[in-house]
């Protein structure tokens, strides 16, 4: 399966919406702690088992995270650790790039979800606690979201409502936004630890999932979300990141700090479907593809971005 | 969709998945919704707050909204001035007496350890090292107690203090506007800072990352010189890592057992050279984006 080798440690990686042989990895280095990052745009073979590197952007900072635009095919968005948040057109030269670099969060910018319904917003959660709605024609951000009480992880764009998203912070708290409200709708209390991850269900949009430093997956329906519809436990450390399968109703993955990526069915009882350890690091990134059903991609801090076909074994040569 | 059919931009994404499967189970609690670009539909709704920066007080207010009632782990990078910390502020001030502010351990540590006796008094300044090794205060002086949160308190008293105008006893003060070197200096320390802010937060996330800690930190100093040298030293007395052999090694913070510092210790003996290029170029900015 194919392989691809970055200079410094990745942190994340995401299929393209537009070509299903393309994936983004955003990568920092020294461990995302301090020193420079780089954004490598790649393209799978067609015919050979590699993946080739099509563009490559340096940045001052450590890349945390990226999402694809939904509205343009070379659009990418990147959180960086210095507090930016960037465009790059990776149809353009590097040097033509960043098309433009926005500055309000005041911390480390870690993760950003572009809206995949109205395709013209993305969303932007910091260690500032904050999370930031911008749209692409605006040099600022349309509004900030500020109640959390720590780091906010991530933010996650409900897949069917437009106006709604979820963030999962370091307070130990999930909660629900409509960016007509000036409050968030809900509030979650997940956690006992802190929330790092939260994904909506693709196909039941009352549904998300949240990982924890607690080791465990949770997941909740906002319609009742005094206990959680289940717990996936399996995680030998901190869960950094959780998705939804784009194709599969029941089925999520996830990445730890344990170094392995699971792939969970969270409607039976022995919900791990597959655990893979190629990562000799921490895993910190995982995708599925939109384009391609059961096609993974991951990255960790071993340098080393994978991309598989579920089923099959990622080092498989 | 193949590569080469490049679509007309702007053109959308194609279809999810999802869009074509059919509806949810059920009501769902949120509005129906808006039609429109966002920016309209924010706006609208009267919600708008077009690049809006939030400052530390904002947030201190959310803290108090906090809903939960529950304890918040430390905002190391934003320590308040008013903790056990502040002592730092003195000994910093007192910076010129050396080993003197460092061995005041119950200043509190930070202050008195890297700014005081360490750092800036003996090894940056004078040149010695005697502070930095007498600087059991560090230790002695509630480190642990704040665990990790706890020294960038200390930053922020020291930068105020580490120019050294303010203080009449001091006989190398200079009035006039700092040179070069001291910015470069400050810029270094900011680095730490922030390296600090990550370091706490990813601790936070799993105290299985300390050895890549380790890792990091080895690997930056081993391109470096002797700045990073005596950084390195401080950061690993921090951590609970001896530079040179004791018998005893103190518990880490909550007593959580640190990694043995034995296999670290041969790689941390004695400053390397210092380099000769200008000080401007250690954060290794080159990627100008």
């Amino acid at each position: 399966m194919p392989v691809f080798k970055t200079p410094f440690n990745g942190y994340s990686v995401k299929f393209s919406p537009f070509y299903e042989s393309r994936l983004a990895v955003a990568t920092a280095q020294n461990f995302g702690i301090l020193g420079n990052g780089r954004i490598h745009v790649l393209d799978l073979s067609p015919t050979a088992p590699t993946l080739s590197q099509l563009v490559s952007f340096d940045t001052a900072d450590g890349v945390y995270d990226l999402s694809w635009s939904e509205s343009h095919d070379s659009l990418l968005v990147a959180a960086t650790a210095d507090g930016s948040v960037k465009i790059y057109d990776t149809a353009l030269p590097p040097t033509a790039n960043p098309i433009r670099s926005l500055h309000e969060h005041t911390r480390e910018v870690h993760s950003t979800d572009y809206n995949p319904t109205r395709r013209d917003s993305f969303l932007t959660a910091s260690w500032d606690d904050t999370i930031k709605l911008w749209t692409v024609d605006r040099p600022t951000s349309v509004r900030t979201f500020k109640e959390h009480a720590y780091c906010v992880y991530n933010a996650a764009w409900n897949p069917r409502h437009s106006d709604v998203f979820c963030s999962a912070s370091g307070d130990c708290t999930l909660r629900i936004w409509d960016v007509r409200e000036a409050g968030s709708t809900m509030i979650i209390p997940a956690h006992e630890f802190e929330i790092l991850a939260c994904d909506w269900n693709k196909y039941d949009d009352c549904v998300i999932a949240s990982a924890s430093v607690d080791k465990s997956i949770k997941l909740w329906d906002v319609r009742n979300y005094r206990v959680p519809i289940t717990v996936l436990n399996g995680h030998g450390y901190a869960v950094r990141r959780v998705k939804f399968s784009p194709h599969r109703r029941n089925v999520l993955a996830s990445c730890s700090y344990d170094m392995t990526v699971c792939l969970w069915d969270f409607m039976v009882e022995d919900a791990l479907v597959a655990r893979y350890d190629h990562h000799t690091e921490f895993a910190v990134g995982v995708d599925m593809s939109v384009l391609v059903e059961g096609l993974l991609a991951s990255t960790g801090w071993d340098e080393l971005v994978y991309v598989w076909q579920q089923g099959m074994d990622p080092r498989a040569v | 969709m193949s590569m080469d059919s490049k679509p007309q931009q702007p053109a959308n994404s194609p279809p999810k998945p999802w869009e074509r499967a059919g509806a949810t189970s059920g009501p769902t609690p949120f509005k129906p919704p808006s039609a429109g670009n966002t920016s309209d539909v924010v706006e609208s709704s009267g919600t708008a707050n077009p690049g809006e920066i939030v400052s530390t007080s904002d947030r201190t207010t959310t803290v108090n909204r906090n809903a939960l009632g529950r304890p918040l782990p430390t905002r190391s990078w934003e320590q308040s001035y008013g903790t056990t910390n502040y002592g730092g502020y003195g000994s910093t001030m007192n910076y010129n007496s050396g080993i003197g502010s460092g061995m005041n351990g119950s200043y509190g540590g930070f202050g008195g350890g890297l700014y005081g006796g360490g750092m800036y008094g003996n090894s940056m300044y004078r040149g010695g090292y005697g502070g930095l090794y007498g600087s059991s205060g560090v230790y002695g002086g509630g480190m642990y107690n704040g665990g990790f949160g706890g020294p960038m308190g200390g930053y922020g008293m020291g930068m105020g203090g580490s120019y050294g105008v303010q203080d009449p006893n001091n006989p190398y003060g200079d009035p006039s506007p700092p040179p070069g070197f001291w910015i470069s200096v400050l810029r270094v320390l900011q680095g730490v800072v922030n390296f600090f802010g990550r370091i706490s937060i990813l601790i936070d996330q799993n105290t299985q990352a300390f050895h890549m800690f380790m890792t990091a930190l080895l690997q930056l100093f081993d391109r470096s010189g002797l700045l990073y040298g005596e950084l390195a030293r401080f950061v690993l007395r921090l951590l609970g890592i001896r530079s040179k052999p004791r018998k005893v090694h103190p518990p880490g913070p909550n007593g959580r057992p640190l990694p043995g510092p034995n296999n670290m210790q041969n790689l941390l003996e004695g400053p390397k050279a210092a380099p000769s290029e200008s000080w401007d170029n250690v954060w290794g900015n080159d990627a100008g984006k």
